[in-house]
């Protein structure tokens, strides 16, 4: 009795939700023949998902960037604003370069997370769930990366340079398994930058590695036999893999920055972050689903985005101007692969800053509202999407909460961000979770 | 307004569908039970016994019911629930009457005899009826509260999840029915962090126009409902909420006196059914005014595991495949569960099992009953290595494994174990264990040391914990309350989580959502450490507990200091009395030393020997009686109640020894079984009839391989992020250092070694950058064939292929190769061109064989 009830529910849902949609649609000048023609060209392309996006690039600009001296620029920043090659849209001046690619870029605006210390905030953006000690969450990285799949036998979740180990908890697959955690990279940028544990030793040589692989056919074998395990299967898995990975130079490609130009190494910029997001554009060339280039602790300049003293000079002279370089570069340079209609490019970091400089001429940590920057992977840009009030304190219109954040991104690569895992504890867990329990929603604009 | 015909048309078919539905269930009922009886039955050896349940019961009440149960005992031991197939009979109908599916219905005050048969068996209960006149008034925590638990608005996904939905929030399963009848009658909705309800307070029932009642045109959809229809306009429990409102909704009696289960009884507690079987389970409430009631109408059932075994909202279950699973019985305020062997075939003998001790019983009984053929004994090898890694964390030296295999000593195992225990590598081994489970971090030398110490000394662990616990002054316990984070709510819900194996940190913010934890008993408990504080900085501080109690200020910048001033309930932001689970608030008079009452009463709780002896268990099984170790709730039931009561009694009655409790597991049968399955036990996971294989944990596998390759690891601190307490001597291992995560290492990184900020934050599955390191990584790769070696020094002494192989095997795998390996190595080896890089690559294999990698 119950089930036919329920049909009815969903079905009103579902068409109130086309209908709005498709109300949205024809807002933006797509009429109702043209969206319905739309929808099988889409599901022709060869995937059996409507998204567009294949991969994400994650800018974590660690600390909390200041949002009034960025994309959100108000009196009370020390930064004028400037205009950007869509018009009516004004960023800070701090970033001219990227104000030339703003048409690939949507600015939200009204980002509000309620999370306002480092570690929490940082937990709260990745896995949307503020952090509990009696459960783990999965990051939004490797839901993506599980969602999505492996392609091509490359490690399908990247960070770069590797993580420090208090924060790595936050970009964990945990149940959803260990093929989804992430794969850590040195630092790009070092003189002797390499990938460890992926190609052979002068040593050790093809042949030594068969012979090898002969004997232990032969000491596993009795216990093979003897014992069964799931885990057995899945490090199997893993063994093939890696043999794969150093025996094809594909991978090792894909690492390897000689292959770039000087001048393309350049454009991304000579330092720790730049070249780490070069690597990120490596590695989604090569099949990767999701990598995540973290700016943080410069070894160049000690700098990070944590301006509590000296929020100006630090954002002027060091933080803005090297995100600005690295971020138009990787724009420019996935349009021109033609990998910016399947790759989404997201600038974040755990929060904003306060609107009033403090008495050390800092900023500090602002959850309240904030701006996130993104594009590419089918997302439209050149939009704003919320705004602050005048200060850029508080949301002045249309709040997006991580959820809706997620879900957006989610909705880009056609994954149905209204998915819940049940979490070993019985407890389900929403991909896309929003404030209040609530699911996120995706922002119509953009998707 | 469109959608009023749909649904009309939908309700209609539906009851078109229910109709014919109804009539080709009876058909198919018929055809089942005729194939049944022909098929599932106890075969040719036919029905030896048969009984029916329960085997009397007394009905209070107009139209009080009881169901009962037909079980038949075949030949091959099984007893199956046959209800459907069996005839019923009643003896006085004037008493009452006989209703569908085995259910007896009260007519009129009397006693009458219900008789079963089948096979030529059968089987007698007795019914007692009395005041059948009597009419109950409907009352909300009797009557509304089941229906919201068995249509599932208060389950933990709906209203009753920790925010609720859609403004409106429920306590799951009508724990607090009292709460619940609030945000009914009155109205408004829920907020987590205040106890001010949200917007106005409109209450969400119509006394005046009851069918206008939100309570009503929610679940009937006749207002949109986002947790669909829930039941039928004109439904009974439509009529029944319907009634209850026209009533004036009435909680009942006054609150508090209505009458409540005191006990949940699920029949059966335990039971076997075949892959293709079903049961009929059955529930009864005892009330607290002495009533019981056939509640299994009332209630809602729940598979825990739904690819083993599935469940009807009825309560019949149906095996699906083998293995075993949980039913979970949830009924307005009270939950119980049984529990479900699923099997392929009976087993026609067990074999004759010699029992060492309390564990053997329980878990051979268990294996017995539900038809699982348990491993022979492992042999010595496998034993030694076993409980060599598990004692010690140490591979045994290859002349140890010689002399523990020749030796024909009877009782050798037992004097092993004495021998491990008494080890120095015992006291460092368990020491690096604790360590991760009390959080050892950076500069908690004396942390350290007190742990190490308490385990030399074989401490009684209830002395532990209460060190721990009412920690003060600057040494040893007391760091850790420093090192904490110095949030009252995280310090408390550690101490239960590591002591009491319980996760309370939900019931921080809100009524726990799956136990009966709510945040009043967190915030009772949390009190008791509402004076603790310091002060000093850097490593001069001392923690003590306050008297006053007041919020102080200690002056000087930069020290980490305790924030537990005064404990202040996060809801009604009053302050909190330390008060024990039981709600007795700790008298004025018996403040002088709180946490030490706090601790006293904690290791006195039943709970604290249990969670220990579970957590020791899961250790040495690879899995806990209750699993994950640190779980205990309502909702998670141990798989061996029995055996985790006796076990934490005998650990309690021997003085909390911890190598008694040691001793109890690994010389048990149990523990020594091998991990050879055979087909009658390959699909268990959770009865111990063989022994799991798992993952060895990073710090002690990187110390298997650098004793087998005779090659030590070097620790070299980072010198940046993190603090290392110092720099590690060389051969130093991996288990003695104080803090590993503070040394540079590839290895301890990706195998997963924790950073002890969280309890239980260690992940040691299998992943890529493991097979990389595997194939070409250092550790793996530069051991080999290094100068000073094993192999090396086996080579230079010009040992034979054999005695190389040998040694090899005994080094990594604790055992001699097999005759069958040695041919077919001693060939590969000569057919190499490079005698010393074919031995090379051998020992390359042997560690990075799942054998070697794995505890089994």
């Amino acid at each position: 009795m119950k089930k036919p009830s329920r049909w009815i529910v969903d079905g009103a849902d579902l068409s109130r939700r086309s209908m709005l949609r498709v109300g949205a649609l024809s807002f933006m000048g797509m009429n109702l023949s043209r969206y319905l023609q739309a929808a099988p060209l889409v599901a022709s392309s060869g995937t059996a998902l409507p998204g567009k996006a294949q991969a994400c690039i994650l800018l974590w600009l660690n600390g909390g960037p200041s949002h009034i001296d960025m994309w959100d620029p108000k009196a009370n920043s020390s930064f004028k604003p400037i205009s950007t090659n869509v018009p009516g849209i004004q960023i800070s001046e701090l970033l001219p370069r990227s104000a030339r690619h703003m048409d690939k870029l949507a600015v939200i605006r009204s980002m509000h997370t309620e999370e306002n210390n480092h570690g929490m905030g940082h937990h709260y953006v990745m896995t949307g769930h503020r952090p509990n000690p009696s459960m783990k969450f999965p990051a939004f990285s490797s839901i993506i990366t599980k969602e999505m799949g492996p392609r091509k036998g490359v490690p399908a979740n990247i960070i770069v340079p590797k993580i420090h180990p208090g924060y790595r908890n936050y970009y964990k697959a945990h149940f959803l398994g260990a093929q989804y955690e992430p794969l850590e990279i040195p630092d790009p940028n070092d003189q002797g930058f390499e990938v460890p544990d992926l190609s052979l030793p002068d040593w050790l040589t093809v042949e030594r590695m068969e012979s090898r692989r002969t004997f232990l056919g032969v000491v596993d074998q009795l216990y093979r036999q003897k014992v069964e395990r799931a885990e057995h299967a899945s490090m199997d898995a893993f063994r093939a893999q890696a043999w794969n990975m150093i025996l094809s130079p594909a991978v090792r490609e894909a690492f390897d920055l000689s292959k770039e130009s000087e001048a393309t190494r350049d454009a991304y910029g000579r330092n720790t972050f730049g070249q780490s997001v070069l690597i990120a554009r490596r590695m989604v060339e090569a099949g990767s689903r999701f990598v995540t280039a973290l700016d943080l602790n410069r070894p160049e300049t000690g700098r990070d985005w944590d301006t509590h003293f000296g929020n100006d000079y630090q954002h002027r002279d060091y933080l803005v101007p090297v995100v600005d370089r690295t971020l138009s570069a990787l724009l420019e340079d996935l349009e021109q692969r033609g990998l910016l209609e399947s790759t989404v490019v997201v600038v974040t970091g755990e929060f904003g800053r306060t609107h009033d400089l403090n008495v050390g001429g800092g900023r500090d940590h602002w959850c309240h509202c904030f701006s996130v920057a993104l594009g590419g992977g089918g997302i439209r840009g050149g939009q704003v999407i919320g705004s602050s009030d005048e200060r850029g304190a508080y949301v002045a219109d249309r709040m997006v909460t991580v959820g809706d954040l997620l879900a957006t991104i989610y909705k880009a690569f056609g994954i149905d961000w209204t998915k819940e895992y049940m979490h070993p504890i019985g407890r389900p867990l929403k991909i896309a979770n929003s404030i209040n329990d609530e699911t996120g929603t995706p922002i119509e604009e953009l998707v | 307004m469109i959608m009023a015909p749909a649904r009309r048309i939908q309700l209609f078919r539906s009851i078109l569908i229910a109709g014919s539905l109804g009539v080709a269930v009876g058909l198919l009922g018929a055809l089942v039970a005729g194939r049944a009886l022909a098929e599932d039955q106890p075969s040719s050896s036919g029905i030896v016994s048969l009984r029916l349940v329960p085997e009397q019961v007394l009905l209070e009440g107009a139209g009080a019911g009881q169901r009962f149960l037909v079980l038949a005992t075949g030949g091959d031991g099984l007893e199956r629930e046959v209800t459907a197939q069996a005839s019923l009979s009643i003896s006085h109908h004037d008493v009452a009457r006989l209703g569908p599916r085995g259910k007896v219905v009260s007519v009129s005050d009397g006693e009458t005899a219900l008789r079963a048969s089948l096979g030529g068996r059968s089987a007698l209960a007795t019914v007692r009826i009395s005041h059948s006149g009597r009419r109950e008034q409907v009352s909300f925590a009797t009557d509304i509260a089941r229906i919201l638990t068995r249509q599932g608005c208060n389950g933990s996904s709906c209203h009753g999840g920790v925010k609720g939905r859609g403004g409106f929030r429920l306590s799951s399963n009508a724990m607090h029915p009292a709460e619940d009848y609030d945000w009914i009658v009155r109205g408004g909705g829920y907020q987590v962090l205040t106890d001010k309800p949200r917007g106005a307070r409109n209450p969400r029932i119509d006394l005046k126009d009851p069918d206008k009642s939100l309570f009503l045109l929610k679940p009937t959809l006749e207002q949109p409902h986002g947790g669909g229809m829930r039941f039928e306009k004109g439904s009974t429990d439509y009529r029944t909420i319907h009634s209850w409102i026209r009533a004036g909704a009435p909680y009942g009696r006054a609150a508090g006196t209505d009458p409540v289960i005191w006990r949940l009884e699920v029949f059966p507690e335990e039971a076997v059914v075949l892959e293709d079987g079903g049961y009929q389970m059955l529930v009864t409430a005892y009330f607290s005014d002495g009533r019981s009631e056939d509640l299994t109408e009332q209630v809602r059932f729940e598979s825990l595991d739904r690819e083993v075994l599935e469940v009807s909202p009825g309560g019949r279950v149906q095996g699906r495949r083998v293995g075993e699973a949980v039913v979970l019985v949830r009924a307005a305020g009270k939950v119980g569960h049984a529990r479900f062997g699923v099997i392929r075939r009976t087993l026609d003998r067990f074999p004759r099992v010699a029992r060492n001790n309390l564990v053997d019983e329980e878990i051979f009984d268990k294996l017995e009953r539900f038809h699982i053929l348990p491993s022979p004994p492992a042999d010595d090898a496998e034993f030694l290595r076993r409980v060599c890694l598990d004692v010690t964390g140490t591979l045994p030296p290859p002349e140890r494994v010689r002399e523990f295999l020749a030796s024909r000593d009877p009782e050798k195992r037992e004097k092993l174990v004495e021998v491990l225990l008494d080890s120095s590598e015992y006291v460092d081994f368990w020491t690096f264990r604790w360590s991760d489970l009390f959080r050892v971090r950076p500069s908690a030398y004396d942390y350290w040391e007190w742990v190490r110490q308490s385990l030399a000394a074989n401490k009684p662990y209830d002395l532990v914990a209460q060190e721990r616990i009412a920690a003060q002054g600057a040494d040893g316990a007391s760091k850790h309350l420093i090192r904490a984070g110095a949030n009252v709510e995280r310090v408390v819900a550690e101490q239960f989580r590591v002591f009491f194996g319980r996760r309370m940190d939900c019931a921080q913010c809100h009524n726990h959502p799956y136990d009966l934890w709510t945040q009043n008993q967190f915030w009772g408990l949390a009190a008791f450490f509402g004076r603790a504080t310091n002060i000093g900085s850097g490593s001069n501080q001392v923690v003590f507990d306050d008297p006053a109690g007041q919020e102080q200020d200690y002056g000087e910048m930069g020290q980490t200091s305790l924030v537990f001033k005064q404990v202040t309930h996060p809801r009604n932001r009053t302050r909190v009395e330390p008060a024990f689970l039981d709600g007795t608030v700790l008298a004025p008079a018996s403040r002088t030393d709180q946490r030490l009452e706090l601790a006293r009463w904690m290791t006195d709780h039943p709970d604290f020997a249990r969670a220990t002896v579970n957590r020791y268990w899961g250790h040495f099984f690879g899995r806990g009686l209750v699993e994950p170790v640190d779980d205990f709730r309502l909702g998670n039931p141990a798989t061996h109640p029995r055996l985790l009561n006796r076990l934490a009694e005998d650990f309690r009655e021997h003085g909390y020894d911890l190598k008694h409790l040691i001793r109890r597991i690994v010389l048990s049968r149990t523990y020594q079984l091998s991990s050879r399955t055979n087909p009658g036990n390959r699909e268990d996971r959770i009865n111990y009839s063989h022994a799991l294989p798992r993952p060895i944990e990073a710090e002690v596998l990187l110390d298997a391989i650098s004793t087998a390759t005779g090659v030590p690891q070097d620790f070299v601190p980072p010198g940046g992020e993190i603090y290392a307490y110092e720099t590690a001597a060389p051969g130093t291992r991996a288990i003695n250092l104080k803090f590993p995560a503070s040394y540079r290492s590839r290895f301890l990184d990706i195998y997963g070694r924790p950073q002890r900020d969280s309890v239980g934050g260690r992940d040691n599955k299998a992943n890529l950058s493991q097979a990389l390191h595997i194939l070409v990584g250092s550790t793996y790769n530069q051991k080999l064939g290094q100068p000073g070696g094993r192999l090396e020094t086996l080579l230079s002494r010009r040992a034979s292929d054999r005695e190389v192989i040998e040694d090899l095997y005994l080094a990594t795998l604790s055992r001699y190769p097999a005759d069958e390996e040695l041919d077919r190595l001693t060939a590969l080896a000569r057919s190499h061109p490079q005698r010393g890089e074919a031995l090379e690559d051998l020992l390359w294999a042997l560690i990075t064989s799942r054998e070697f990698a794995e505890n089994h």
